[in-house]
């Protein structure tokens, strides 16, 4: 048996070894593994979370909303939490529109209780305070008014993160926004704790896009559209309506039939290449008179409506006018009539390549580059693929294909003196305290002709669609308008189908001040009326006489009211190269359009702040101020937040 | 003992400012949820009334109700400004 000492000594020795073991194990632990089981720690302790950014709005340009991303929400029910099931079982009911019935049979039977929805804010806000009731929210799109311009606004993908057509493509980046994060507390039996202290970064929403479009005149034109697809018997049609001052997209309908008789919308304004026919003659009369090459009383021999043309060959082709005409055309009449026959011998005084660069410069066979993310270009072939009978084909509209908005363009740049201007959807970008951190201003591409040229043009067309002109079913009672019909044989396979046509017409609204440049077509209508003249140019009236009578129109009425109203010329080639009276040339880099709002911001919060800061904040953000007392500011009118166009006064209240 | 009631006094500010950080965070949630609920009912009433005065709806019903109808161009008159006077 040991001594009382040396029992005494092994005793400490082995707690001594037992504490160096627990040391050496916290040192292992602290020291060695400290930052693996910290982040364990963490782990299991907090859980990181992804807020996601809320997608910016779309509008049109009057701020009525188009595309909007709400919060919807899941709902699920843990019954076994419910502090009252019965009367909660009947909010739930009341909340979800559900049989109480269902509800009540639910929350007996079943352990979780999930209810998908979605539910907007509005529907589940009587459900917050119910224990027991778990809401789980994410962000969804749609679209209030309805059918309205969504071939032009696109959709996301179905996962809902990006855009997957139209504007929802095009302008992804802009509308995204940045998603933030969050990290929560998480306890042993899993339930979460926002926790003040945790690094939260917030998400950033997405911008707003406010777009050139006008809902109001969109509701219009499609309408319109459905209304002709109906009368005429047409398989479709595309309407573009167009503000040649600044390019600016107003309204854009299409309308396209299936193979299943359904009809869609799939912005074929943008995509769909067609042969213009004869709305494309003034193209070639604005290379003539650009080049000097026919004057007012040049004159030839329209045929009595059938020439038969003579070919390089020695052969002939035969070429026809649905207007008959005997006589001798000027260039005025040939565009007024409509004449094939006079265009095709005009045409002869111009190169192929003469012809070929003035089309290519009012814009075709390029796209326009408007936002959109498939755009067609068009087909215009270089002249040394052109055939003998390609200058007169050119001249009357075929040979080569233009998408409606090419044309709304060319015709835009007509009435803009001659300037061709890249057509817009977009009109302002706005971050999320209302700031306008863009905002479109017209883009000229090129000057097409010359302003006398482009005022010659404008009067031809204005006797075009004047009495005895091919679109004097256009023609407005109060205002004149200026157009040119075009009816083209459509082709399928590479064949032209006898029958079938493409009825158009391009207009010019008012004549004396050019407001909106509206191009109509319509696809193979099958009913007793198939020529632009017919169909297109009535369309076109019904729709500037909707526009004209809206409550919110894009059409400044100011303008329209000025007593200044042209009458078409009688002989609209006399004086050719005298400007129309009223009329504005204008010079590059063009300025701002007049009509376009003052731009608006967002009023700062200067709230407890001193006078001075506030008022050199405001003034800073180009308010003026109105000060009312003296010392701490206490609040401003309007309050902070509230957007105001510059230069207003803001009213500042302080103690 | 001054050093356990320097400690008390420092605990509890602590977790009185973590007790007020978390009913301030608690309200901006609150708000925050309100501001969605108030946002849906904006975008639900804009809607609505989009739709009600829409030509398909408010149109058809003035022409149904009250026999009234679009106007043609002739029916417009579209009165100058005149020029304000010095």
């Amino acid at each position: 048996m040991a001594r009382p000492a040396a029992r005494i000594g092994l005793l400490q020795a082995v707690l001594a070894l037992g504490a160096l073991g627990v040391l050496a194990r916290a040192a292992q632990l602290q020291l060695v593994q400290g930052a693996r089981w910290r982040a364990e720690a963490e782990r299991s302790r907090t859980m990181r979370l992804v807020l996601p950014a809320r997608r910016g709005w779309i509008y049109d340009r009057h701020g009525v909303p188009l595309a909007v991303t709400q919060e919807y929400f899941e709902v699920g029910v843990a019954p076994n939490e419910l502090v009252a099931p019965v009367r909660d079982g009947l909010v739930l009911a009341r909340a979800l529109g559900m049989p109480l019935a269902q509800v009540a049979r639910d929350l007996r039977t079943r352990r979780w209780v999930p209810y998908p929805g979605p539910y907007n804010g509005v529907e589940v806000r009587p459900l917050r305070p119910l224990r027991g009731v778990y809401l789980t929210g994410h962000f969804s799109r749609h679209y209030p008014a309805g059918p309205l311009a969504r071939g032009v606004i696109g959709s996301l993908l179905p996962d809902g993160s990006n855009g997957a057509s139209g504007l929802e493509l095009t302008l992804d980046s802009l509308l995204r926004g940045a998603p933030g994060a969050t990290v929560e507390l998480k306890d042993n039996r899993g339930r979460t704790y926002q926790s003040p202290s945790r690094i939260r970064r917030e998400p950033v929403p997405g911008r707003d896009v406010y777009l050139t479009l006008d809902a109001e005149l969109q509701e219009i034109a499609e309408r319109a559209l459905d209304d002709a697809m109906s009368e005429y018997l047409a398989a479709g049609g595309d309407i573009v309506v167009l503000d040649p001052r600044s390019g600016e997209l107003l309204a854009l309908a299409s309308r396209k039939t299936n193979g299943d008789r359904s009809v869609t919308d799939r912005s074929s304004f943008f995509t769909d290449p067609f042969e213009p026919g004869s709305t494309a003659k003034l193209f070639t009369a604005g290379a003539l008179l650009g080049l000097g090459r026919v004057n007012a009383t040049e004159s030839v021999n329209a045929e009595d409506g059938v020439w038969l043309m003579p070919t390089e060959r020695g052969g002939t082709r035969s070429i026809h006018d649905v207007h008959k005409v005997s006589g001798r055309l000027t260039l005025a009449d040939a565009i007024k009539v409509s004449s094939n026959i006079a265009m095709g011998k005009f045409s002869e005084r111009l190169t192929a390549a003469e012809q070929f660069e003035a089309l290519r410069d009012f814009g075709f066979g390029s796209p326009t580059g408007v936002e959109f993310p498939s755009e067609a270009r068009g087909v215009l072939r270089m002249p040394d693929q052109w055939d003998m009978y390609s200058k007169p084909s050119i001249a009357m509209g075929y040979e080569f294909t233009v998408t409606p908005i090419q044309l709304a363009a060319a015709y835009g740049a007509i009435a803009n003196d001659g300037v061709l201007l890249t057509p817009a959807l977009v009109r302002e970008l706005r971050d999320r305290t209302g700031d306008v951190v863009y905002r479109h201003r017209p883009e000229p591409v090129r000057r097409s002709v010359t302003p006398a040229v482009a005022h010659q043009l404008v009067r031809f067309l204005t006797a075009a669609a004047g009495r005895g002109g091919t679109g004097e079913a256009a023609q407005l009672a109060n205002w004149v308008l200026a157009g040119k019909t075009g009816t083209a044989v459509r082709h399928d396979g590479g064949v032209y189908q006898s029958g079938h046509y493409n009825a158009s017409f391009a207009a010019i609204f008012p004549v004396s001040d050019p407001q909106l440049i509206v191009v109509v077509k319509i696809d193979d209508p099958q009913s007793a009326k198939v020529y632009g003249g017919q169909t297109a140019a009535p369309l076109t009236r019904t729709l500037l006489e909707a526009a004209l009578a809206a409550r919110r129109s894009a059409i400044d009425r100011r303008r329209l009211a000025r007593p200044t109203q042209p009458t078409p010329a009688a002989n609209p080639g006399a004086d050719m190269d005298e400007p129309p009276p009223g009329r504005v040339t204008l010079t590059l880099p063009l300025a701002p359009p007049a009509a376009a709002p003052a731009e608006r911001r967002a009023i700062p919060n200067v709230s407890g702040g001193s006078l001075r800061r506030a008022a050199s904040a405001l003034h800073r953000r180009g308010f003026h101020v109105a000060v009312h007392g003296s010392g701490r500011v206490l609040r401003t009118t309007p309050a902070a937040g509230d957007s105001l166009r510059l230069g207003a006064i803001v009213t500042v209240w302080a103690e | 003992m001054l050093w356990l009631l320097v400690f008390l006094v420092v605990a509890m500010a602590i977790q009185a400012r973590q007790v007020a950080g978390v009913t301030t965070f608690r309200r901006v949630d609150s708000l925050r949820q309100e501001r969605t609920a108030l946002e849906a009912e904006r975008a639900e009433l804009q809607r609505g009334i989009g739709l009600q005065v829409s030509r398909k709806v408010l149109g058809v019903r003035a022409k149904a109700e009250l026999g009234l109808h679009f106007p043609e161009d002739s029916e417009l008159t579209l009165l100058p400004l005149l020029p304000r006077r010095p």
